[in-house]
């Protein structure tokens, strides 16, 4: 099976960061792979490893993101492409970017992250799959592969539903679903001779914007409930739910 | 005169109740702006639900009835939207941010050439479009973002639990119900749904309690769950996990909270034994009152804990548990 994996670079949403004159500034100025991209990367290698294949990967961002496609290729994946733009995109923008380019790109299967970790925005998917004319599975946590067919177990609201997904068809991973590797020495030596393709591309249509950022209104200070004794520190606080909080 | 519609999905004949939150913001923007408060109901059987929406304001519901929705695939789903919104022309679309939403929201959106702002926490509309707030970054953060609504398309939004109160319209009439029969092409409905895996059984759905008891990883092992489920039972609470527990087997996955699971805004919420990461903060934050219980006296659950217990969850649950019974009695 062909495998495309949309993948994109993000700031580490772990990293310090704050909120200065309504934009956002990320102290460390460090990027990663987006963990739920990484799952996807991962679930097509696996696929790969079991029933051969090939796993093409491909991102849409300014030209530094273009270490990322690195680190996809040093796990495992045997081609890349870099749509290249410095423009600020809304979903449907990187959704046409990416419709074009896999168009007539010949995969049985698309996979990408269920959202991205810096907007958890998660509108890339469905609206790729509509795109591309595809039919799709969302927020999988399990992939499997039987003939044509993707068997893909998803997580709903009340439940994992498990679902025969015929292909070319499009599924969006959730990082529940598996350890994405750590690229070894002999991958990522490898990654330097692996195909990549550049191009430039032009952003058209954007409809959603970023006006500005601001911090989560904060929480009143809490109160720490203490005492020796473990029966009054709990009905301390069933008399703090019951009346002040009006709770309970 | 112009319309805004929200999508209510139905669970077991019940209205989701995020849903009618964001009814309660919809008819609240209806009446600023003199337009229409519409509702839509896609579900096996949705006209009787579709009755019960007029009481939070919905002047005219759009119902499709089809027992593809018995299966939760989502190419039907989309087709009946589709329609709804080909039907009513609204200028915005209000969704409660269920799994099931978001399964279908971003397909939605690219066919109707329409923006789409998910997940946020507010709403309003402006004279081009709708302005909102997003938390971004695992909710570190928030971003005020606008969409522009193209000529003949919606704006679509998709709002977290918890973001407005429901509350009941008064002087609402009886709506007046539009009946749709879903047009298919069949060849779109080319998922096959083989089982449900685990279904929440018994017990209180996550996204609809006021009370929720989320257990972390201090919670290792039966005697620990056992105590969860005891505080649970004398809250009337549901019961949510984080990542780590649901990772352990202990907690079925549907119970997870956090950026990549539930957004739960209950009245009150326990955390017991949770040690607070940011994901699992992302989606736990808009509770109105939060306890934590924790041995760890740094860990960072307590940043935004109403009431803080340092102490050991063995210790600490069962005399909590009598003291909430006796409360009770």
């Amino acid at each position: 099976m062909r495998f495309a994996v949309c993948i994109n670079q993000v700031p580490d949403v772990a990293a310090p960061s704050q909120v200065r004159d309504g934009q956002l500034v990320l102290d460390a100025g460090r990027v990663v792979l987006d963990a739920y991209a990484a799952s996807a990367v991962e679930a097509a290698l696996v696929l790969k490893e079991a029933s051969g294949g090939e796993v093409d990967v491909v991102l849409v961002g300014p030209e530094k993101a273009s270490e990322t496609i690195r680190k996809a290729l040093a796990m495992g994946a045997d081609s890349g492409t870099h749509l290249v733009t410095d423009a600020e995109l809304d979903s449907a923008a990187v959704v046409r970017l990416l419709a074009d380019h896999l168009r007539d790109g010949g995969h049985d299967a698309v996979l990408l992250g269920k959202q991205s970790q810096d907007t958890d925005a998660g509108l890339v998917g469905g609206m790729l799959a509509e795109a591309l004319a595809l039919p799709y599975v969302t927020n999988a946590v399990g992939l499997a592969q039987e003939a044509d067919t993707l068997v893909v177990t998803r997580q709903g609201d009340k439940g994992q539903e498990v679902i025969a997904l015929p292909t070319p068809g499009l599924v969006t991973c959730s990082n529940d679903m598996n350890d994405p590797r750590i690229p070894n020495l002999k991958g990522i030596m490898a990654s330097k001779r692996k195909p990549v393709e550049t191009k430039a591309v032009e952003a058209s249509g954007v409809r959603v914007k970023t006006t500005g950022y601001a911090n989560p209104p904060s929480r009143e200070p809490g109160k720490t409930v203490d005492g020796d004794e473990p029966a009054a520190v709990a009905r301390e606080l069933v008399r703090l739910l019951a009346d002040e909080a009006r709770a309970i | 005169m112009p319309t805004i519609l929200t999508h209510v999905p139905v669970s077991g004949g019940t209205p989701n109740r995020t849903a009618l939150e964001a009814l309660t913001r919809a008819r609240q923007i209806a009446t600023e702006n003199g337009w229409t408060c519409a509702a839509s109901v896609v579900a096996p059987e949705a006209s009787g639900v579709a009755e019960s929406l007029g009481a939070y304001g919905a002047e005219t519901v759009y119902a499709v009835s089809d027992a593809a929705f018995e299966q939760p695939l989502n190419a039907p789903v989309v087709d009946a939207l589709e329609q709804v919104i080909r039907e009513a022309e609204p200028e915005i679309v209000v969704f409660p941010s269920t799994e099931g939403v978001k399964d279908v929201i971003g397909a939605l959106a690219q066919r109707l050439g329409a923006p789409a702002l998910p997940d946020v926490s507010a709403f309003s509309a402006t004279a081009s479009g709708v302005s909102a707030t997003r938390p971004v970054m695992a909710a570190k953060f928030r971003a005020d973002v606008e969409a522009e609504a193209p000529e003949g398309a919606p704006v679509l939004v998709s709002v977290r639990a918890g973001s407005y109160t429901a509350e009941e319209a008064s002087g609402a009439g009886a709506p007046e119900v539009i009946d749709i029969a879903l047009a298919t092409d069949a060849s779109s409905l080319k998922q096959t749904l083989r089982e449900v895996v685990s279904a929440a059984g018994g017990g209180v759905d996550l996204s609809d309690a006021t009370v929720v008891v989320a257990a972390g990883r201090g919670v290792r092992d039966e005697a620990g769950r056992d105590l969860v489920q005891q505080l649970a039972d004398v809250t009337g609470a549901a019961i949510g996990a984080s990542r780590a527990v649901v990772e352990m087997g202990l907690f079925p996955p549907e119970a997870q909270i956090g950026q990549t699971g539930k957004v739960v805004a209950p009245d009150l919420y326990f955390a017991v034994g949770i040690s607070g990461a940011i994901q699992h903060v992302a989606g736990m934050t808009g509770s109105r009152t939060i306890v934590a219980i924790n041995k760890d006296a740094d860990a960072p659950i307590f940043d935004v804990a109403t009431y803080g217990i340092v102490g050991d969850l063995h210790a600490v649950l069962p005399p909590l548990i009598e003291a909430l019974r006796d409360a009770k009695a």
